[in-house]
């Protein structure tokens, strides 16, 4: 069985994922050989109990001495290779139709990963899109899950049910409808039970749900509690808790668990008329001349068919939930094209003209390749909002051109080939070092050579460049996996300091000809932030950086400076802001003196 | 009560804390255990009957003899016998479960009251509420669907095999050889199915961080144009998982159709050998027409338990590591009973009894009862009464101390705080000024020197008295879940209502939440209150119980100048009166006459 060919062999797109008929069409060879297996299996399932009632019969024969040995060594040869057989068609089956299902799990998170990635950061942070596509994962699996019982149950049940009527009728037409009145009457039952069934077990849910809030607060508050010494009545309440936990669980785990043996019990009954009537034919006083083999093939016919029919409630409910996690998902199943990798503009002029916001009014300034451009001003002054227009998440007044072409009239995909940017939130990766920094782009040059790290080894990449160039190769080479080292979900293994360097030498390993850097440098000491300043200048050498930052010491390297406070911006050089803005050249001074403090120590 | 002291900790420390508690829970049920025994034990033979029932019914026809109803109705009768013991089972094991679970989150629950304050702020909450919720459901389970479960199904397979060996013992021999290799094939299988299914868990716990993950870094996916690396990624983790899942398909499909093939053949070596025309063979196997139907029956029956005790085994083996993490938590060490009040006690007795196997300490009412009592004399100690004679309200003398794992964070610390008098802690961070406030509360113990309040011990100041001494302002605000009285109160019912709302006005939110939809009956939610009014919601809760001592914890941090005022007038008002004692890195409010208190350190006189 070549397993693992099948399942690394690439999906082939679907052309309609908004169609679920789509998946079943995708997955045709797989349903195929399911069609053909489950017959086989479903009607081969009556060969059992023929086969029983005959050796039976054969037995009793040979006992009387009207078969021999042979006779019975023929039948049994023929009743194990029938089994075999028919067990053979079941494990295909049953193979395939996992086969499909989970398939078809794996095509539709592919797509619905796919939808995800497109979406604009606007879209995403509406808290209510963010947690459909969290739960859509759970979704899919409930869909498949539904597709592959139904899948399923229409032979297991369907076919395998008429197989097991149509047999019973053969033998008896009139014992077999008799029969056939009580496993209708135990599904009568359980949909009578099924409303108490979900009540209680909603009740049970919602217990749970103020069980595991109490719980939640007991062990999270528990210093709280312990300092103000209401420890004890927490506990009394939490007994509380527990107490009706416990009833409403023992409600509603008892209709789930203690029915099921009841109801085969009813389905049952009709062995009654089977072993009456039954026997009343063998001995050919009944409706139809039985021999000893139709008694026992009609009965065990029964019994399999009780236990079957018994399952047939499931199917309902499993179609039910997929069908509602479908609702759920349905629209985000959008047709995806490929995406080809962001094509890297070469460097030129950027002009922004009066780019306007009500936190920073208008700003209005050129730029040329090399050039940096500190941005500053007091909290809440705009700066962040002026660094994300570049970005046009949201279209932005005013205008901002790139070698003559606007930016909020690009494809995202040009977008991207130009502008790189790094905000407050570092956004890396649970993944290693290297996979953070290079994000999967193996051809990321090392072209600045007087930046080399003496403790990475150059694997060829520029990765130890840009390593060394935010001053982290030397911890990273210490880690115990040294670039292999994972950060952890949002780099939570790494210190602030190290979160927000791996971050930059992500985006310097991403050259863009306009960076905007959004206050990279917080977390680093003055000496550090100086060493990586400059290597990002080398870096950079030919890209315009855009550097927004609440410190000033390395204004004085920038080539120009805007300045944003009270809803106005102003754009001058560093020594013209400090002669005629006297609020910017009092924070320098300022930090000027701070840093002449902390070197003093 | 140190004698009890003693026992407690000593069978804390040994043995299987969680097997105590289910024990305890099982002896004061001894119906309930009774009950389970029976239908266990009941659903096994009466099983067993029909077809017996069955083959004597097959004998008669072959023998040409009618069949009487009361044969048919003996045969059905046992049928619905077996599926009514079989419901009463599973209730009986429903019931039980829930009781054990109940019983071991009491037991976490009362161990949480026990345990020294130290132990508690290391732990994680949500690993500790899943240690509640998880594990304890793992050890019910271990319980249930685990050993009561195996012990069925075994009575289930020796008691087919008795009937077997009387009836037939050919086929007993025969299954005798069989059995044992299908155990292990299904191990293997079992195993197998496993080891994929944690491959998938792992590949499954990777796609599940991946969409929050991508959601949460969006923006450096497009600004960087990584789509494409996004996508082949996640599409890589997927894969794993469905690798993973196929592998366990594969078993899945192979097994049960395995078994019934080996079943067939199981069936059709018998129905040869009794045919076979050896008589001595035959009478081995021997065996009327209706046996044969008897045993096609048993066969069928004796498979099924062989896959549910490989499920048991391991669930069994899963659930061995909750068990181990419940008893780690349950033999941390405890911090002496004298110190907690009514219910913790009260539970410690209880935990007593229940090792000495008398009662489990499942009376609710019983439980209530003591606690109630306990409760309403909180305050029988001596701190209330003759503090007011006392003129030194907080004293630290000659006091060093350092957390278990770590450097001495306090080195012979001296200060002393007059009754009433309003001081400020200064310092910087890690010098020691949380600790401070930790000793104070009684949370932990002095190295060496003395910690003195009202002239007293703080580290025997019971749980009870703890809330009418000191009132605790904390830097952010632990919300409780509840209603916006529940955050004054917290649920503490020796806080009245009117109490909870003089606090309120005193801290000028009264207003405020008297204006909310159902004023003090407001649901409490994140939404409600501003930032700063959070922080006056938090002043509120610690003078609600009119305390002798304000400790005020960096309150001012992450403050607006405007909302700092707001809240220095709530504090000036809240503090008339009081000892107050503010840590902060910075000094609120004005500042009079200042003294070193250690390194670092600096003690200064700040009325509010």
């Amino acid at each position: 069985m070549n397993k693992t060919k099948h399942a690394a062999s690439p999906l082939t797109p679907i052309a309609e994922p908004q169609k679920i008929s789509s998946y079943f069409r995708a997955e045709w060879r797989s349903l195929a050989i399911v069609t053909v297996t489950g017959l086989i299996y479903n009607i081969g399932l009556i060969a059992g109990p023929w086969f029983e009632g005959q050796m039976a019969q054969c037995l009793e024969n040979i006992f009387k001495g009207r078969a021999g040995f042979p006779d019975m060594a023929r039948l049994v040869a023929l009743y194990v290779t029938v089994i075999a057989a028919v067990q053979l068609a079941r494990s295909l089956k049953r193979l395939y139709v996992r086969r499909f299902a989970n398939a078809t799990g794996r095509r539709m998170k592919e797509i619905l990963y796919a939808n995800l990635i497109h979406k604009s950061s606007a879209e995403l942070r509406d808290a209510d899109v963010g947690s459909v596509m969290t739960k859509a994962v759970s979704d899919v699996d409930a869909c498949a899950e539904g597709m592959r019982k139904f899948t399923t149950e229409i032979f297991d049940t369907g076919v395998a049910l008429a197989a097991y009527c149509v047999m019973l009728l053969f033998y008896d037409w009139r014992l077999a409808l008799l029969c056939l009145i009580f496993p209708p009457v135990s599904y009568v039952i359980a949909g009578k039970m099924k409303s108490l069934v979900q009540r209680t077990g909603a009740a049970a849910r919602e217990s749970a749900g103020r069980l595991n809030a109490a719980t939640l607060d007991r062990a999270g508050n528990a210093v709280t509690y312990r300092i103000s010494g209401c420890e004890a009545g927490r506990d009394r309440d939490y007994e509380k808790h527990l107490r009706d936990y416990e009833k409403t669980s023992v409600r509603a785990e008892i209709w789930v668990s203690a029915m099921p043996p009841l109801y085969q019990v009813v389905s049952m009954a009709s062995g009654l008329f089977i072993l009456y009537f039954g026997s009343r034919n063998v001995l050919h006083t009944g409706w139809t001349a039985w021999n000893l083999a139709a008694f026992t093939t009609f009965l065990s016919c029964y019994t399999k068919l009780a236990v079957k029919s018994s399952h047939a409630a499931k199917l309902f409910n499993a179609v039910q939930k997929a069908q509602v996690s479908w609702k759920r998902i349905k629209g985000l199943m959008q047709p995806v094209q490929a995406e080809a990798a962001p094509v890297v503009q070469d460097p030129a002029e950027l002009v922004v003209t009066g780019l306007a916001d009500p936190r920073f009014g208008s700003v209005s300034f050129t730029a040329g390749p090399g050039q940096i451009i500190g941005v500053t001003g007091p909290v809440a002054s705009g700066k962040s909002s002026f660094g994300r227009a570049f970005l046009c998440e949201e279209p932005y007044e005013g205008s901002i051109t790139f070698a003559g072409a606007e930016l909020k009239s690009m494809s995202p995909q040009v977008l991207s080939g130009i502008v790189g940017y790094l905000g407050h939130d570092t956004e890396l990766m649970s993944d290693t070092i290297r996979s953070n920094v290079l994000m999967g782009d193996e051809s990321v040059a090392a072209d600045a050579p007087d930046i080399r790290s003496d403790c990475l080894t150059d694997d060829g990449t520029g990765l130890q460049q840009m390593l060394a160039a935010v001053c982290l190769d030397r911890e990273v080479a210490e880690m115990p996996a040294v670039t292999e080292t994972r950060v952890g979900t949002g780099g939570v293994l790494l210190s602030g300091g190290q979160q927000q360097r791996l971050a930059l030498a992500r985006t310097l390993a991403h050259r863009r000809p306009v960076l905007i850097l959004d206050d990279p440098f917080s977390a680093l000491d003055k000496e550090t932030e100086r060493t990586v300043f400059r290597n990002l200048r080398e870096i950079a050498r030919d890209s315009i950086v855009i550097l927004i930052s609440h410190r000033l010491y390395l204004f004085p390297e920038t080539d120009q400076v805007i300045w944003m406070e009270d809803g106005r911006s102003v754009v001058q050089t560093h020594e013209q802001m400090l002669k005629e803005i006297p609020h910017y050249r009092e924070l320098f001074a300022l930090q000027e003196e701070g840093d002449t403090n902390e070197q003093k120590k | 009560m140190s004698r009890k002291n003693k026992q407690i900790s000593g069978g804390s420390a040994k043995g299987n804390p969680s097997l105590a508690i289910i024990l305890g829970a099982t002896r004061s049920h001894p119906l309930l255990s009774l009950g389970i025994l029976v239908t266990v034990v009941g659903a096994v033979i009466a099983s067993l009957l029909p077809p017996l029932v069955l083959a004597d019914l097959i004998d008669r026809l072959t023998a040409r003899r009618a069949v009487s109803f009361a044969l048919v109705l003996a045969w059905f009768g046992l049928i619905a016998l077996t599926g009514v013991l079989e419901a009463a089972r599973e209730s009986l094991l429903c019931i039980y479960g829930q009781t054990i679970t109940h019983a071991l989150r009491s037991g976490l629950c009362m161990k949480l009251t026990s345990l020294p304050a130290g132990t508690l702020t290391e732990m994680d909450p949500g690993a500790l509420a899943s240690r509640f919720v998880l594990d304890a459901d793992t050890v019910e389970e271990l319980f249930t669907s685990g050993i009561i479960s195996m012990f069925a199904d075994a009575c289930q397979i020796i008691s087919i095999f008795a009937v077997l060996f009387i009836r037939n013992r050919g086929l007993a021999l025969l299954l005798l050889a069989v059995l044992p290799l299908i155990f292990l094939f299904t191990r293997h299988v079992q195993r197998r199915t496993l080891a994929s299914q944690l491959d998938n868990r792992k590949a499954l716990a990777r796609v599940t961080n991946f969409v929050p993950e991508t959601i949460h870094n969006i923006r450096t996916i497009h600004a960087l144009g990584k789509e494409r690396y996004m996508r082949r990624r996640y599409n890589s983790a997927i894969l794993d998982s469905f690798r993973a899942i196929e592998r366990t398909n594969f078993y899945d499909s192979i097994y049960s159709p395995v078994v019934l093939v080996t079943q067939a053949a199981v069936v059709a070596a018998v129905m040869l050998l009794a045919a076979s025309g050896n008589a001595g063979i035959r009478s081995f196997f021997g065996m009327s027409v209706g046996t044969s139907v008897a045993v096609i029956a048993y066969i069928s029956q004796i498979f099924s338990p062989i896959e549910s005790i490989g499920m048991e085994i391991q669930t069994i083996q899963e659930a061995v590591a909750g068990v181990q993490r419940i008893n780690e938590f349950l033999r941390l060490e405890e911090r002496p009973a004298a110190l907690m009040d009514g219910e913790a006690a009260a539970g410690h007795t209880a935990k007593d009894t229940k090792t000495d196997g008398e009662s489990a300490g499942q009376t609710p009412q019983g439980a209530d009862a003591v606690g109630e009592a306990a409760f309403s004399v909180p305050e029988e100690s001596g701190y209330l009464t003759d503090k007011a004679s006392h003129g030194t309200a907080i004293e630290f003398r000659d006091v060093s101390f350092g957390y278990k794992n770590g450097d001495s964070v306090l080195k012979n610390l001296s200060f002393s705080i007059p009754r009433g008098g309003h001081y400020t802690l200064i310092g910087r961070t890690g010098a020691g000024k949380s600790t401070i406030f930790k000793l104070l509360l009684g949370l932990y113990t002095p190295d060496s020197g003395q910690v003195l309040i009202f002239g007293e011990n703080a580290n025997l100041v019971p749980d009870s008295s703890r809330r009418a001494l000191f009132g605790c302002v904390e830097q952010t605000f632990h919300p409780v879940p509840g209603t916006v009285l529940d955050q004054i109160t917290l649920r503490d019912g020796r806080i009245s209502e009117s109490q909870a709302e003089l606090a309120a006005e005193t801290v000028g939110l009264a207003e405020t939440i008297r204006s909310l939809p159902q004023g003090f009956q407001t649901e409490c939610m994140e939404a409600l209150f501003s930032h700063g009014q959070w922080q006056l919601l938090s002043i509120a809760r610690a003078i609600a119980s009119d305390p002798e001592i304000l400790l005020l914890d960096e309150i001012t941090a992450n403050l607006d100048a405007d909302t700092e005022k707001t809240v220095l007038t709530a504090l000036g008002r809240a503090s008339r009166g009081r000892t107050v004692l503010a840590i902060s890195h910075r000094l609120y409010g004005n500042a009079d006459t200042s003294a070193q208190a250690s390194d670092g350190l600096q003690l200064v006189r700040s009325p509010l």
